[in-house]
Formats: structure tokens, C-alpha cells, sequence
């Protein structure tokens, strides 16, 4: 869950989602759920002329699972906390790990 | 014979009707009376012509397993068989009823009200009918049963005094020319029980039954014959189990969850009939009931409805036929006996039951008349489109879904109403720690577990809620069943195993499951949970690998490090209320163990942090705390560090980093070559982290150190390293400063009785030496050329030397660095007065500490 409350703090911040199929497309991030679906508002997108299928687009709901990358504003990310919460998350993974 | 309670009668036998295209039709249950008044002419039927002698070629003697299956007393002609009943499923399909009164309503515009009164094209049934009864409630069944309730019966009374009041209004055929199911079921009775000479003719189809003698039904014998037939003569319950074994169990269940009133017999014979199928029957119900089952009527109409449920089973959830009302509706012109026009409770004024009556109105009341019914024809055709899609899921099915969504709420650590901060932190931590750090974006941030459990309770309570309008009491039960029943899933999910993975015999790969916080594992590699098993294979070649091991190793302690600050930083979060006088000793003892533990995790933090490793002189391997700091994250762990470990402690750390300076990373590798005039990115990062990191906490207790140890420290500095090395970095000037400040600073802050001269003299022979030593390489210590900006640190050094030095110290300070003061001051003529400012302030650090200025030298 760690990139589920990673990117809960991120709302309202604004990002570039890099989808599977090359497409960037920069928007507020105004939700995201525990499946990394995403919804972003004010889009536009990166590379307008070569992919102008969204052109009047105003916002997008994005399936987690065809995302590649997210671009952060690296304001946003508290790096030792993200670094504690990761450790965090695998000390309960490797908690998991033994018990099962 | 109809053991399971099939039709057993041939198509043949039943006869097709095609004025009754199918299910969903508007049911009447007088068609079958009235086609007999027109084909008055039909002969009678006799039993042993319609009997088809299937039953003859069933082979009765093998019943040694019917009590296992059946359970109860032993199997013969007169406890076995007749627990069929035809006539009491109208509760079942009850929702399709609703559907086609809903389905008509809206069909039907509101015009239609004020035109003028034409009998014959109303319909037999307007679908209002039911509404009629103010206590019909159409929807609730449904809707309960999702939550596993009892079923409230409403059409049971209703339907009942309904079709009562038609059968009266429809006198019964005394000549009689066709023989019903149930007479040809009761003929059946009599002959098995050799009792009654004469089958019973059973005139009183379509009498109404008297509902005490209902309610004693579970004691009449048998063979008292078909007492509550006609009731509901369309329709025919067992194809529809057969359809849908589902609403049995459900049925069931909700049977076993409030024992219905007596009131409510007839239903439960229905039940008991469906128990009967899935082969759970307590005798006594069986016999009791028996009598309920022979009760459905011949009438032609029924017969094509299951055959269409079975050649169609979907269109059985499924609403209305568009088709069925209009094709149905013609041949029951006819019987126009019932009221024309159920109204409902809501409309204050005279209840309007012929168009000629609207005519008879004022206008007043016209007017609202007209404007009530147009309200209430919106409403219903709103409720028509909000129920579209109903019924397409039995209440099981969504019990299931609902199941599998709560499910996936639960989490490892909570479920869905876990209120619990710590489960919330564990799950959440970057968002909660997050939003507490930088304020919280929400007011309540909690889980969007929570979040979700929240709107899925207030949908559902919302359409409870409308029920509960009608049903105060009811409402609230509603709701506090469903809450335990979502706290009752979420338990019984966090009980349940979780196996994550299934085997099938005979395949070769594994089926993993995945829910959304535990991912499905794409590789599932076993890992060895040993780690130092490597060691003893890489000592074979440690030549090679020891600088790789060591990295690993020291990485790892830098993870204890951080894995024991964060459960000294989660015990710190369970600090138990302060203590005062009269504090129990329950509380009491809580501080004692808490302390108790604080101090484990500490005395644990401290033996990973390795400080306390021997000191090997002259080890080609660094010392393991050093090599802890000499990784960035081994930098940061420091400021934690310090604020959870004692005075002493702090004391040893700065020791150690002191002892070791010139062989920490951010010395050694800062050392600025002629033919390297810049440190490479890298190294300026370590140098930056480690002033912005570790400095600061070693300054912070060195600001409050007694002069002993700072006398002890530089003492260290000057045994143990090269000054002339560390002078020429950032870190080790930085450390200089700090002592010699703090020396400075200690002289003239503190009372003249703290001040001893045997630590004053100690103290100014360590600065002589520290002085003597760094002087020749004065002009070097600076970074860079003259433009080279990040020069602060170096005045600061020069200022704290000045400060402290003697006149002829200051002099030999001065000709050191009196060049690169000139050229600063030089550089920052030409230089935007604002960076000028700055620059020539920095010299000023130096310059006023031995009492001059760079004014002067303008």
C-alpha cells in the first residue's frame, strides 16, 4: 500500500503520467485508488502534435495498470520519510514472508 | 403422482392457450373461471384419463435411504409424496408482480385519467390493485433478504382478501366440468387412504377460506382435503426452483431467522415445500402441510408460464414483457368487478374512483386532483427507471458480491471499521506521517477502506431509509443488522486463512490469489532466509570480495540502525500518561516497562551502531561506524541518533568521528589536489550532507560542552590526525571552528570561578600547536580560485582563530591570508554590489575579529 499512500499525498499536486502506449499526459492529480487507477484534471498532453487524440480532453481517469511512469514534483516527496515508510513496508512484507 | 412436486400432467393434459403468451403477463387468476363459463360445454375430466401412469413405473421399493435423505418416519403411501403446493409461490415472483405493476403504471400516461369513462377499455386489472391495501408494501421482500432477513410477507394478506373479494365478486361454477389438479389430487388421497368413498368434488375452489382454519392447518389430517386452494391459482412454485435454487436457501435462511406469525402459514407451506425439495423436511411440517400442496387449480392459464421460465430462465428476473400486459389484457375485459382505481393514501381528498366522479368535482379540487396524479405518475415512472435493472441480481447474488467487496476491504492489520491510528499508521504511514508533517490535507484523514465501508453504508442505508419512512421501527433494524452484518463479514474474513495459493492435482503450475493489498506475486522465488551463508563461500576468495562485503555489511548495519530507530520512534508514540503523586501503581508500572524497554531499544541502537568496535590502528578497513557515516544514509541516521541516545553516548560518538577524521570519507575524499582544483560532484554532495546533517548535532552538544572535553577533544585531533590535511576541507575546518569558538566563547561566558587556569593554560598550549601546525598552509585552506563563492566556512575558521590569538598570532594570521583578502576585496569591485556586499562581509568575519575592517583597506 505504500504507493497507494505515497501518491495519496500528491493530490491536488501536478503530474505527468507516462503511459505503456508513449503518450505523457500532465494534469492535477486529483484521485488515485489502491489499484493506481488515476484521475487527472486539467490535462494536456506532453507531445500535443504527435498524439492530439485528447486534445479536448479535460480530464482523464487512467487505469493503473497501463501507466509506465508518474513524474513527481520532487517538492511534494519527503525523501526520508518515503525512505521510512519503505522500510516500514518491507519489514512487514518480510514479517509476511516468515509467517506464511 | 407429482413426487417432487413437477407438473407430471402433459402439455397435452394442461392444453395451450394462447391468449397467454408467456410469463409476465398480468396474471388473472379468474381466467381459468371465466374460460369455463364460456366453454360450458367441455365434459368433464376424468382422473384416470389425465393420469398418465408414470407414477405406476416408479419403483417404489427401494426406499431404504429416503429417511436419510428426507429424514423422519418411515416412507409409505401416506407420509410420502403430496408436499407439493402450486398455489402459494405468488410470494416468489412477487417482484415480478411489482415489475409489471410498475411497468404498467408507467406505461400508462396520466391522460389517460380524465378521459372520459369508457369501461371497455380499461383493462381487467389496472396493476393498481395491490396499492389499494395501504398496507402493501411491494418492494421490501427484495431488499430485505439481501441482508439475510426475514422476509416480510406483505402480499400474503393482500393478495389473499384480494383475490377473496374477486372470487366473490365471481360466483363459483357449480356445474362443474373440468376436474382441477388438486380434485384430481384429492381423488388420488382418497384412493391411497381407502377412507372416503367419494373424492372430494372440491366446490369450495374459489370459496375463501376462513383464516383461523388456516392457521390450524399444520393439524389438519391430510385427508381433509384441499383446503386453501385457489389463492393463488397462476402460479406454480416447483419450475421455478428448479430455476432457481437460490431463493430457497435464502428463503430458508431467513426462515431460521424469525419464525414468521401464524398469520403467515400460508407462506411457510410454501417454504416448507421448497425445504422439501432441497430434502430438509421435519416430518411433522411434512405431514402438517401436506394438505397445502394438492391446492393448485387446473386452470389452462398456468400451464404455459413454467414451460416459458424453462425454455427462457433468464427473462425470469428479468422486469416485465413490454408485450405481456397488452396481449394479456384483452381477453379479461370481461371481468371488470374489482375497483377501478386504486389510489393511493396520498391524495387528501375524496377518493376517485370512477372518471365520472372527476367531473363531479370543483375545480379547486379538480385542479389538485389532476396535479396529484401527475405527481404521482412522475414519481412512479421515476421509480420504473430507477428500477430497470432490478431483479437482475437475486439477493444471493448480491450478498455474494457484497461479500467479496468487504473482503477486499479488510486488510492484513484492520478491517473496514478499524479506527484504530495504529493499524491506520502501519498500513498508511507515508499519508499519515505525510499529512501530519506538512498539515493535514483532510480533517479526518482515514483510510479510503473507511472511506469506502462509509459510502457503501450510506447507499445502502438510504433505500433502507426509505423503508424506514414507511416502517420506523423496521428501519432501524435495518441498519443495525447490516452494520453487524458488515462487522460479521470483515470478521469472519480476518478469521478465515488466508491461502494464497492453490495447487491443483495433476497441473503443473500454481493458481495464486490476488486481492488489493496483497498483489498476486508474479515470482515466487524461496529465499534463504540465511544471509550469512555467503560469507562463508566468498571467504574462499576474500581478496576479491571483501571490499563488496564489507559494503553489504556495512549497508545492513546502517538498516539496523534505522529499523532500530524506528521502533524506538514507535515506542516513543506508546509513552504512557506522565505520572504524578497519585498515580495507581497500575500506571506506574506501565512507566517502568516503557522505560524498561526504551532502554533495551537503546542499548540495542547502540550496538548496531558499532561505535563501541575496537579501534584497529593502521586497519586497511575502516572502523564500522565510520563506515557507517561514510554512506549517505548512514549521515542522516546521525541526527536521529543523537536524539535518542544520552549525553555519554553523544560524548563517544563525537570521540570517535573526531579520532577518525581525516580518515572519514568526507575529509579524505575532499582534499583538493592542484591538478583537481573541484571536488567531483559526489564528494561536494557527501561534503554537503555531512555539514547539513552531522555537523549540526555534534555542534549542538559541543555548544554545551564544559571546556574539559573540548580541551580533550582537540587534544584527540592534534594526536590522532593529519591538521594539515584536515585544514584543507570543509568538514575538518568546521570541526577546528567549533572547538576553538567554543573555547572562545566558554572564556568569555562563563563566571570567573569556572574558569580554571590549569584548563585555560591546557587549552592555550593545545591552540598554539594547533596554530604552529596549520600556519604554513594558510594560504591553501581556501577553496578554489578567488571566484570561488563558498568560502564562509574559511573566514569563520580564520575569525574563530583571530579571536583567540595573540597580537603576533593575528599578525602571522594576517600575512597568511592577507592575498587572498586582496583579491576578494579586488574581485568584488567588480562584482553587482549586492554579491559584493556578501563577500566582503565574509572577509569581515576575519577582518573585525582582529579588530580591522575591509573599509580600510579601500
Amino acid at each position: 500500500m505504500l504507493f497507494f499512500s505515497f501518491f495519496k499525498t500528491l493530490v491536488d499536486h501536478e503530474v505527468t503520467v507516462e503511459l505503456k502506449n508513449d503518450i505523457s499526459i500532465r494534469g492535477t492529480l486529483k484521485s488515485v485508488d489502491q489499484f493506481l487507477n488515476i484521475k487527472l484534471d486539467d490535462i494536456s498532453v506532453v507531445d500535443e502534435v504527435k498524439y492530439p487524440h485528447m486534445s479536448s480532453c479535460k480530464n482523464v481517469f487512467i487505469r493503473g495498470s497501463v501507466v509506465r511512469y508518474i513524474h513527481l514534483p520532487a517538492a511534494a516527496v519527503d525523501t526520508a520519510l518515503l525512505e521510512d515508510a519503505t522500510r516500514r513496508e518491507a519489514a512487514q512484507a518480510s514479517a509476511r514472508a516468515k509467517q506464511s | 403422482m407429482s413426487f417432487f412436486g413437477f407438473d407430471t400432467s402433459l402439455p397435452r393434459d394442461r392444453g395451450h392457450q394462447s391468449t397467454a403468451p408467456g410469463f409476465g403477463q398480468t396474471h388473472d387468476p379468474f381466467a381459468g373461471l371465466s374460460q369455463r363459463n364460456v366453454s360450458a360445454n367441455d365434459e368433464v375430466l376424468d382422473f384416470e384419463e389425465t393420469y398418465d401412469g408414470l407414477g405406476d413405473q416408479l419403483d417404489e421399493t427401494d426406499d431404504a435411504f429416503n429417511d436419510d435423505t428426507f429424514g423422519g418416519e418411515p416412507a409409505n403411501q401416506q407420509s410420502v409424496g403430496k408436499d407439493f403446493d402450486f398455489s402459494g409461490q405468488t410470494a416468489q415472483i412477487a417482484d415480478t408482480m411489482k415489475e409489471e405493476q410498475m411497468l404498467y403504471a408507467a406505461r400508462q400516461p396520466p391522460q389517460r385519467q380524465p378521459s372520459p369513462p369508457k369501461k371497455s377499455t380499461r383493462p381487467a386489472r389496472t396493476g393498481y390493485e395491490k396499492y389499494s391495501e395501504p398496507t402493501y408494501i411491494p418492494e421490501l421482500q427484495a431488499n430485505a433478504s439481501l441482508w439475510g432477513m426475514a422476509p416480510r410477507q406483505p402480499s400474503q394478506d393482500v393478495t389473499e382478501s384480494y383475490h377473496r373479494k374477486h372470487s366473490e365478486a365471481v360466483p363459483p361454477t357449480s356445474n362443474r366440468k373440468m376436474m382441477s389438479l388438486e380434485e384430481v389430487e384429492a381423488m388420488m388421497r382418497a384412493q391411497n387412504n381407502l377412507k372416503s368413498t367419494t373424492p372430494q368434488p372440491a366446490p369450495q375452489t374459489s370459496q375463501p377460506q376462513p383464516r383461523v382454519e388456516q392457521a390450524q392447518l399444520p393439524i389438519i389430517p391430510p385427508q381433509q382435503g384441499p383446503h386453501p386452494q385457489g389463492q393463488f391459482p397462476n402460479f406454480s412454485g416447483p419450475p421455478q426452483i428448479l430455476q432457481r435454487p437460490q431463493q430457497l436457501s435464502e428463503q430458508r435462511f431467513q426462515q431460521g431467522a424469525r419464525p414468521p406469525p401464524q398469520g403467515d402459514k400460508q407462506n411457510q407451506g410454501v417454504q416448507h415445500a421448497q425445504v422439501f425439495q432441497r430434502q430438509r423436511q421435519a416430518p411433522m411440517e411434512l405431514v402438517a402441510h401436506r394438505s397445502q400442496h394438492t391446492s393448485t387449480p387446473p386452470g389452462p392459464r398456468r400451464t404455459p408460464q413454467p414451460r416459458q421460465i424453462l425454455q427462457n430462465p433468464n427473462r425470469l428476473s428479468g422486469h416485465g414483457q413490454p408485450i405481456a400486459p397488452s396481449l394479456s389484457r384483452p381477453s379479461h375485459q370481461a371481468h371488470l368487478t374489482g375497483p377501478m382505481h386504486a389510489r393511493g393514501p396520498s391524495y387528501p381528498g375524496a377518493v376517485v374512483t370512477n372518471p365520472q366522479q372527476l367531473l363531479n368535482l370543483s375545480d379547486e379540487d379538480r385542479a389538485a386532483f389532476l396535479a396529484e396524479d401527475a405527481r404521482r405518475a412522475k414519481r412512479n415512472h421515476k421509480i420504473h427507471m430507477l428500477s430497470l435493472g432490478n431483479g437482475l441480481m437475486t439477493p444471493q447474488d448480491k450478498n455474494f458480491i457484497t461479500r467479496i467487496q468487504l473482503q477486499q476491504l479488510v486488510t492484513a492489520t484492520g478491517g473496514v471499521d478499524d479506527q484504530d491510528p495504529e493499524a491506520a499508521l502501519t498500513e498508511d504511514f507515508y499519508y499519515q506521517v505525510y499529512s501530519q508533517i506538512r498539515g493535514a490535507a483532510r480533517e479526518n484523514p482515514n483510510q479510503p477502506a473507511n472511506h469506502f465501508a462509509q459510502t457503501y453504508l450510506f447507499q445502502t442505508g438510504g433505500r433502507y431509509g426509505l423503508a424506514g419512512r414507511r416502517h420506523p421501527r423496521g428501519g432501524d433494524n435495518h441498519m443495525q443488522r447490516m452494520e453487524q452484518q458488515v462487522q460479521r463479514a470483515v470478521e469472519a474474513a480476518k478469521a478465515k486463512p488466508k491461502n494464497k495459493q492453490l495447487v491443483i492435482e495433476g497441473s503443473l503450475g500454481k493458481i495464486s490469489f490476488s486481492n488489493a493489498k496483497t498483489p498476486k506475486p508474479l515470482l515466487n522465488l524461496k529465499r534463504t532466509d540465511s544471509a550469512d551463508v555467503r560469507p562463508s563461500s566468498a571467504g574462499r576468495r576474500p581478496s576479491r570480495h571483501a571490499a563488496v562485503l564489507d559494503r553489504k555489511a556495512t549497508l545492513r548495519d546502517i538498516e539496523n540502525v534505522y529499523s532500530d530507530l524506528m521502533a524506538m520512534e514507535d515506542h516513543e508514540r506508546h509513552l504512557p500518561p506522565p505520572l504524578n503523586e497519585n498515580s495507581d501503581p497500575e500506571s506506574i508500572q506501565q512507566h517502568m516497562e516503557w522505560r524498561h524497554t526504551i532502554q533495551d531499544l537503546n542499548q540495542k541502537l547502540w550496538r548496531d551502531l558499532k561505535v563501541m568496535e575496537p579501534i584497529v590502528p593502521n586497519s586497511p578497513v575502516p572502523h564500522p561506524f565510520i563506515a557507517i557515516l561514510s554512506h549517505p544514509k548512514g549521515k542522516k541516521t546521525v541526527p536521529r541518533v543523537f536524539r535518542h541516545i544520552d549525553e555519554q553516548q553523544r560524548v563517544t560518538i563525537l570521540t570517535m568521528i573526531v579520532v577518525h577524521l581525516d580518515t572519514l570519507d568526507v575529509v579524505r575524499n575532499a582534499l583538493l589536489h592542484h591538478d583537481e582544483p573541484k571536488l567531483s560532484r559526489m564528494a561536494r554532495e557527501e561534503v554537503e550532507l555531512f555539514a547539513h546533517s552531522v555537523i549540526p548535532s555534534l555542534f549542538s552538544y559541543i555548544n554545551e560542552a564544559p571546556l574539559t572535553i573540548v580541551i580533550g577533544l582537540l587534544g584527540l585531533v592534534l594526536d590522532r590526525t593529519n591538521i594539515q590535511n584536515l585544514v584543507r576541507t570543509k568538514i575538518g575546518l568546521s570541526i577546528l571552528t567549533m572547538f576553538v569558538s567554543r573555547a572562545e566563547i566558554f572564556k568569555q561566558s562563563s563566571a570567573p570561578g569556572d574558569l580554571t587556569d590549569s584548563d585555560w593554560e591546557q587549552w592555550l598550549q593545545l591552540y598554539n600547536k594547533l596554530f604552529d601546525i596549520a600556519e604554513p598552509v594558510l594560504p591553501y585552506i581556501f577553496p578554489g580560485s578567488v571566484n570561488d563563492t563558498e568560502d564562509v566556512y574559511v573566514w569563520q575558521y580564520l575569525a574563530a582563530m583571530g579571536v583567540g590569538a595573540s597580537p603576533e598570532q593575528q599578525q602571522r594570521l594576517v600575512l597568511g591570508v592577507k592575498d587572498r583578502v586582496m583579491e576578494t576585496v579586488n574581485v568584488s569591485k567588480a562584482l553587482p554590489p549586492e554579491i559584493a556586499a556578501t563577500r566582503l562581509g565574509h572577509v569581515n568575519l576575519f577582518m573585525r575579529a582582529i579588530g580591522l575592517d575591509v573599509e580600510l583597506l579601500g
